[in-house]
């Protein structure tokens, strides 16, 4: 019975990174747009010229 | 709108060959246009289509075509007019300067549908040079841009939204502190903890399941009660802390809400699980507690998504009242300032068509004004020099000059939005009476408990404590508590699939339970466009000429037999009218080839002339110069091509269809005869319509009424349900709580199909729910229920009612060929 000393305690540091990971998500934004992500893999590749002008855009990430 | 929140079944994601590429609008083969998108040639009805298919097509963005599911709506003409928002003073009511020194704004957009124009907005306005961030909030309709201001002015984040087709107005900076952003980032961190928590808090509970029943050591076991009680914090103190916030609210104002039975039984189950932890008792519950609340916040978190996805109020006010104004200043000449600049004691200047800016007082002479948006009255109202004019009212025949009296928030028109918001924040009635139900529950579980301890106190003290707890735990008010929520939510998400918009969750339930649909005639049963049907003209006249003289006159006016004219005279030679006047519900008036011509009603056209032979010309328009007439025109409805279907396809349900129209009894009756209904009143003005409906209501009926214009607003405003069309006017949508967004009747009778399967399922969940607990609480009470069986227990039973609520519109497939066929 010892394991569980060991992995219950992993357990639950894994829980609370979970945690972390998605409270980082939902404050930046994630989850706000539940609609368009779902239309991505339909779109084709973008331009290439268009795709460079929106390199510095990145409508999506909004790192603060 | 979110038009579209799941992927619809409708097939017209691409335009057939005789409809607008862009818009989907059946062309007019006289007045089509074509471009060129993307090698292949494409057909457009209007100008302004095809300069926004080939906008999106230059952004690279053509993959739009492929991916909605909705057609766009018509683009309007991409105006030359310089943007009244380069003005810094105007600029700065809209715009936010960020710590980081981006500005940021918030756009409403008109004209989104679907999620495709999520995305083609997205990559549009985030591929100009210095936008750092880009959201389009689809059900709000509105979007939020991070951007650099120095490297893109405002007007061109503006100018590439209308040149892709939509419609796109700055908010006031204060929309930007989005009060529901927040709640909703709050709800889902909750809703998560209480999930993880409840998760973690099983797992550690089944291991002391099975130790019990395996004998276990009372060091392990009181390891993983630990556990449980670390893993179960957070969620009491945390996740369900709106339930603490709620009791103490109403308990301060000394009330007994719903929310106090949930935090006590809360409360308590955590604290005496808590004393048996401590006293190395027999039992705990801290995974009960934890799937409590995390049941719980599920159910509240559906029902704020679909109270979320309701249209804002506040935005139709921006929609209605204008922008921007025309300011008088003192030495005379006009200065274009915003609306919101304006202050009491300005003058302004309304040009003809424009709406006002303020409510005000008249100073110019007079002027006729639209004031449907407050009388619903469509017909113009004629105001003289010192009569009020409020904002939002159209001038039809002006230029007006109005002297500032109330501006913004103190105006007639935002103390209508404001009413109107008031009534939409309130939740669902459904829903509310759903967690009334859940919280009766509650109390009555709370006084058996309290009896349970009392009774086995008598008999065995000893057993007291753990029997009353599990009668606490293994009563489930969860699922009556998500028995409405899981419901309605699905049933709002199937129908916005299948184009039709529930703005109000209650008309889920009022459309089930419909009697009566009532019809208002006009661009509802019949396609909005008028067509000419024939001309008579005068001998000696040929009928294309005399079409080709009307045109001239009518080519300028915006109302529908004018453009039903000017479209019908598309392919002739042009010709000029000279001093074209409109008089207003009247006809027109000009000179073409050095004649005076009249065109409108009988008694205007032929008002100089000494003919008077008009009966028989009653709904015609006649083309008259000063020694008669010289031609009747004839115009002609043509019926929706679904209407047919529809109106069958809802008597079939048993509902008793009826026709409520303002047009002559001739032309109702045709189109009752066409369509199969036997009950319909004709020349109905709108308050003899709201009569009727009253009537109706009176005799027990529950009344269905589909219209779409604007002097329908009232009249749908006194209906059970409301249903406008989705091109319909904008007060109408306002007021009603259904939209058919895809224009399609026969979206009707299958949504009330689903409405009342939707009930039926919610019934079930109900019983369901009562019909448990009656037989488990007993049992507890007797101290026979284990706490592993309770918890069991209590999470199948709410899993079971979600997975019901699942069922809904799962013959989706069936239901829509059914309707389309």
């Amino acid at each position: 019975m010892n394991v569980l000393v060991v992995l219950i305690p992993l357990s639950i540091i894994l829980m609370v990174g979970a945690g972390a990971a998605f409270f980082w998500a939902v404050n930046h934004r994630q989850f706000d747009d539940m609609d368009t992500p779902r239309l991505l893999p339909l779109t084709e590749d973008p331009p290439p010229e268009a795709a460079t002008s929106r390199d510095d855009a990145a409508p999506q990430d909004d790192a603060p | 709108m979110n038009a579209a929140a799941v992927a619809t079944a409708r097939p017209h994601a691409a335009a057939p060959a005789h409809a607008c590429w862009h818009c989907g609008e059946r062309l007019d083969p006289a007045a089509t246009r074509y471009a060129d998108i993307a090698g292949v040639r494409r057909p457009f009805c209007c100008p302004g289509c095809s300069a926004a298919a080939e906008w999106i097509d230059r952004l690279g963005l053509g993959a739009y075509y492929r991916l909605r599911d909705q057609p766009a709506a018509r683009a309007a003409e991409p105006s030359a007019a310089p943007s009244p928002w380069a003005r810094p003073e105007l600029a700065r009511h809209v715009v936010r300067t960020r710590e980081d020194g981006r500005s940021e704004v918030c756009v409403l957009v008109d004209g989104m549908r679907c999620s495709a124009c999520v995305w083609l907005i997205e990559r549009a306005v985030g591929a100009l040079p210095g936008v750092a961030a880009v959201q389009v909030n689809a059900a709000a309709r509105r979007a939020r841009i991070e951007w650099d201001a120095t490297r893109t002015p405002l007007p061109a984040l503006l100018d590439t939204l209308t040149r892709a087709g939509y419609g796109a107005r700055p908010l006031d900076a204060q929309a930007l502190d989005d009060a529901r952003r927040d709640e909703s980032h709050a709800a889902q961190k909750r809703l998560l903890v209480a999930g993880l928590g409840a998760m973690q808090a099983m797992m550690y509970a089944v291991a002391l399941y099975i130790g019990a029943f395996d004998g276990m050591d009372a060091v392990t076991r009181d390891f993983f009660r630990w556990l449980g009680f670390l893993v179960a914090t957070p969620v009491v103190l945390y996740a369900a802390q709106p339930f603490f916030a709620g009791a103490w609210r109403t308990l301060r104002a000394r009330r007994l809400g719903m929310d106090v039975p949930v935090a006590l039984a809360i409360a308590l189950i955590y604290a005496a699980s808590l004393v048996e932890a401590l006293r190395g008792g027999a039992e705990v519950y801290f995974d009960s507690v934890s799937m409590f609340v995390f049941f719980l916040l599920a159910g509240r978190y559906l029902e704020m998504r679909a109270r979320h996805r309701a249209g804002d109020v506040t935005d139709a006010l921006a929609r209605l009242a204008p922008a921007c104004a025309d300011r008088v200043r003192t030495d005379g000449a006009l200065e274009r300032v915003g609306a919101i600049e304006l202050v009491p004691g300005d003058r302004v200047h309304v040009a003809e068509g424009a709406a006002v800016p303020a409510d005000g007082v008249l100073e110019s002479d007079a002027c006729r004004v639209d004031e449907a948006l407050l009388t619903g009255e469509s017909e113009p109202v004629a105001k003289r020099r010192g009569d009020a004019l409020v904002a939002g009212s159209v001038v039809v025949e002006g230029p007006a000059r109005v002297a500032v009296e109330r501006v913004g928030a103190d105006t007639v028109l935002a103390g209508i939005v404001a009413l109107t918001a008031r009534a939409q924040a309130a939740r669902p009635r459904l829903a509310a009476a759903g967690e009334r139900a859940a919280a009766r529950f509650v109390a009555r579980v709370l006084a058996l408990t309290a009896l349970t301890a009392l009774l086995w106190s008598l008999v065995d003290p000893a057993r007291a404590f753990t029997a009353s707890l599990a009668v606490l735990v293994v009563s489930c008010p969860c699922a009556f508590a998500l028995a409405v929520p899981a419901a309605i939510t699905r049933a709002l998400a199937v129908l916005a699939g299948r184009g039709v918009l529930v703005v109000r969750p209650d008309a889920v339930e009022a459309l089930a339970a419909a009697t009566h649909v009532v019809f208002d005639k006009t661009g509802t049963l019949t396609d909005p466009a008028l067509a000419l049907d024939r001309i008579d003209a005068r001998a000696g006249l040929a009928p294309d000429a005399a079409l080709a003289l009307a045109a001239a006159l009518a080519r300028g006016s915006r109302h529908p037999v004018a453009q039903a004219i000017a479209a019908a005279a598309a392919t002739l030679p042009l010709r000029q009218a000279e001093d074209a006047v409109a008089r207003a519900g009247l006809g027109l008036e000009g000179v073409v080839d050095g004649r005076r011509l009249r065109l409108g009603r009988p008694d205007f056209a032929l008002a100089g002339a000494a003919e008077a032979a008009l009966d028989a010309r009653a709904d015609a328009v006649v083309l008259a110069d000063a020694s008669g007439a010289l031609a009747t025109l004839h115009f002609a409805e043509r019926p929706r091509a679904d209407a047919g279907a529809a109106v069958a396809a809802l008597r079939a349900q048993g509902l008793t269809v009826e026709i409520l129209s303002g047009d002559a009894p001739a032309k109702v009756e045709a189109l009752a005869a066409t369509l199969g209904i036997t009950r319909w009143h004709a020349r109905q003005r709108p308050q003899d319509k709201l009569a009727r409906l009253e009537a109706l209501r009176r005799g027990g009926a529950r009344v269905v009424m589909v219209g779409d214009g604007v002097n329908d607003a009232p009249v749908l405003a006194g209906a059970d349900v409301a249903v406008s069309l989705g091109h319909g006017a904008e007060l109408a949508q306002a007021t009603s709580a259904i939209v058919l967004s895809g224009e399609h009747l026969d979206a009707l009778p299958a949504a009330r199909r689903l409405a009342q399967q939707t009930l039926r399922v919610l019934r079930q969940n109900q019983r369901w729910a009562t019909a448990y607990n009656f037989a488990v609480v007993p049992v507890a009470a007797l101290g026979f229920v284990p706490p592993w069986l309770a918890a069991i227990g209590m999470s199948a039973s709410s899993l079971l009612v979600i997975l019901n609520a699942l069922r809904i519109g799962r013959r989706r497939d069936a239901h829509a060929r059914e309707a389309i066929a």
